[in-house]
């Protein structure tokens, strides 16, 4: 144990006092971890958005054939008699007004609901900042999820306007569903009179059901009942529905995918090219050691630990920084009115730094193994 | 016990060089005592490094036997004989072959970095060996800072630290100027004698050769006892 530390230390020292060719090889390293942290964290966003948990109780019901809110007009009143649906646990006729509805980094999506029924609707939802209180006191009163405060840079008392419609931050909230912490919640009669599209009419309704093995049948329910009205419906799992209508969106984060694959290999690639020119320039100094008693083993030793530490420094590095920036920018991708949110997690950091490691040390098999296998007396004469 | 330290018999050592076969030494006889300070001469092509490499046990000769401090290195696997010279040779080289990167200090402790002395063990060993090669005052200075028979006492202090009881020095002194050169000659001659240290030394300086206590001429791969 205590020669491989000295080893590693050895190995470090290595790194340390070849500052030009480790700095070099270590910005390498970041830059491709950037890359494949901010892909992979979109990835990662994506799946949160679309795959379906065993939490996952929510159905939305949107008018048949429609794809985009302005066209998705529903009467209020179907909330009564969805609600009497058998499985419903609760129903929230929802407007929803955005400012763009194609695929855009910059969506503002306004979701109006009725304001007695939010807490109700969505019991988990929390408050950082601000009230429901307050925001029951003024009727253009808006609660901001906290990703779309954080992205505004807006808190309690601001003001702001986005699709024509001003509104005044009441409070902050925070939800473990990505959706609700990307929206600004007003009243719902507000939100009909603000964005002209009338009294009595909604965009959609969010329904939750009593267990999540319902989801399937009450969505057919819903969809029978209204089959022959005038206004038909289509009822889909929230995730289901973010799948289908933001497809745009997902086939371009689909692609990204290339993008991450492209910074891993450019990772290996980099680190075997520094490692092997390491190994090359050092060819007769692995000699020497190995006369004075380092066994084959303790060269593939330091060999390896120095790629390894070169992973881990442009790991941390590069995955720190691509977490920090997404952090503070705080990117949310929109595609017909649905939001995602790109916020790095802590999975997505221990596999971006466990990744560099790897992929660093598996760069430096090769080199590890050139160090070894010609003979002493072949290298010490080169 | 065996007063002898080396024991080669019938060596030779033979490889392919293109399509032709070259053969630097051929059934080689030599005995080297116990505390012996021994140079080898001869001209360029003569096989003396091919001698200090299959003495040091970096290289395996042809055929032959080789009896080294009491064992036979052709009975040892890679394994085993990467950990008998370990502890058995210190290998000196013409051009130092220091790490460039690492301290008087740091250089001379690697031989040290794979065996169980506690941290503070290998350090005061590492100090007095410099303390003894001359260099107790400077430890701290990389090889760059360092004069030619410096950074050549440096790399005798990294041959010793282990206690190897056989040293092999290959024109240890071929890149000094005399009055280095002379230094280490006189370092080489106080292991041999006060330290009784084994010491076999390629050199083509007949003035270097004169420190040791025998100097053996090697021609076309024979050895000729000096007149």
């Amino acid at each position: 144990m205590n020669a491989v530390l000295n080893l590693l230390h050895l190995a470090w020292k290595q790194l340390v006092r070849h500052r030009v060719r480790s700095l070099l090889t270590v910005i390498g390293v970041a830059s491709g971890m950037f890359l494949f942290t901010a892909v992979e964290t979109m990835q990662r966003s994506l799946a949160k958005a679309t795959e379906e948990g065993a939490a996952d109780t929510t159905l939305v019901v949107y008018r048949q054939n429609r794809f985009c809110p302005s066209t998705s007009r529903l009467p209020e009143h179907y909330a009564d008699e969805i609600r009497r649906i058998d499985g419903v646990r609760e129903v929230i006729p929802v407007q929803i007004v955005v400012n763009n509805c194609g695929a855009s980094m910059d969506v503002i999506t306004f979701r109006g609901v009725p304001e007695g029924l939010l807490g109700k609707f969505a019991p988990e939802i929390e408050y950082i900042a601000g009230t429901e209180a307050e925001w029951k006191t003024r009727d253009d009163g808006a609660l901001l999820g906290e990703v779309f405060a954080a992205r505004r840079g807006l808190k309690p008392g601001d003001r702001f306007e986005a699709a024509g419609i001003t509104v005044h931050v009441s409070g902050v909230l925070r939800s473990p569903f990505p959706q609700d912490n990307n929206v600004a919640y007003v009243k719902l009669p507000f939100l009909q009179t603000a964005s002209k599209s009338g009294l009595g009419v909604v965009t959609q309704f969010n329904v939750r059901v009593t267990a999540q093995q319902k989801l399937a049948s009450v969505a057919k329910s819903i969809d029978a009942h209204f089959h022959s009205d005038q206004q038909p419906t289509d009822t889909r799992p929230e995730k289901a529905f973010f799948a289908e209508t933001a497809a745009d969106l997902i086939e371009l984060i689909g692609f990204t995918r290339w993008l991450g694959l492209g910074a891993v290999l450019a990772v290996t690639t980099l680190v075997a090219n520094a490692l092997l020119l390491t190994v090359r320039g050092r060819v007769k100094e692995n000699a020497v050691l190995r006369t004075l008693g380092y066994p084959g083993r303790a060269i593939v030793c330091l060999v390896v630990s120095e790629g390894g530490l070169l992973g881990l420094l442009g790991g941390i590095t590069g995955v720190g920084l691509a977490a920090a920036f997404l952090h503070w920018q705080s990117f949310t991708l929109g595609n017909e009115g649905q939001t995602l949110a790109i916020r790095p997690d802590a999975p997505v950091v221990v596999i971006g730094v466990l990744a560099a490691v790897g992929l660093s040390i598996l760069a430096s098999l090769w080199p590890a193994w050139q160090a070894v296998n010609e003979s002493i007396v072949k290298n010490l004469r080169t | 016990m065996n007063d002898n330290m080396i024991q080669c018999t019938g060596v030779s050592k033979s490889y392919r060089r293109g399509s032709t076969t070259v053969t630097p030494l051929e059934k080689l006889d030599l005995s080297v005592r116990r505390g012996e300070f021994l140079a080898l001469m001869g001209p360029s092509g003569s096989g003396k490094t091919t001698l200090l490499n299959l003495l040091s046990g970096i290289d395996s000769p042809t055929e032959g036997s080789l009896v080294i401090a009491g064992n036979e290195l052709a009975r040892f696997s890679r394994r085993e004989l990467t950990k008998w010279r370990s502890q058995h040779v210190g290998y000196i080289f013409q051009l130092y072959h220091l790490v460039p990167v690492l301290s008087a200090f740091e250089n001379v402790e690697l031989p040290l970095l794979l065996s169980p002395m506690s941290k503070k063990e290998r350090h005061e060993r590492v100090k007095s060996v410099l303390d003894l090669v001359g260099l107790g005052d400077r430890i701290h200075h990389t090889p760059s800072e360092l004069s030619g028979g410096q950074e050549q006492r440096v790399a005798i202090a990294r041959a010793l630290v282990a206690a190897p009881p056989l040293l092999v020095a290959d024109e240890p002194t071929g890149d000094l100027d005399r009055e280095s050169a002379r230094k280490i000659l006189d370092l080489l001659r106080q292991l041999s004698r006060e330290h009784g240290k084994t010491i076999v030394m390629v050199t083509h300086d007949p003035r270097a050769a004169e420190a040791a206590d025998r100097t053996l001429h090697l021609e076309k791969g024979q050895l000729l006892e000096a007149a």
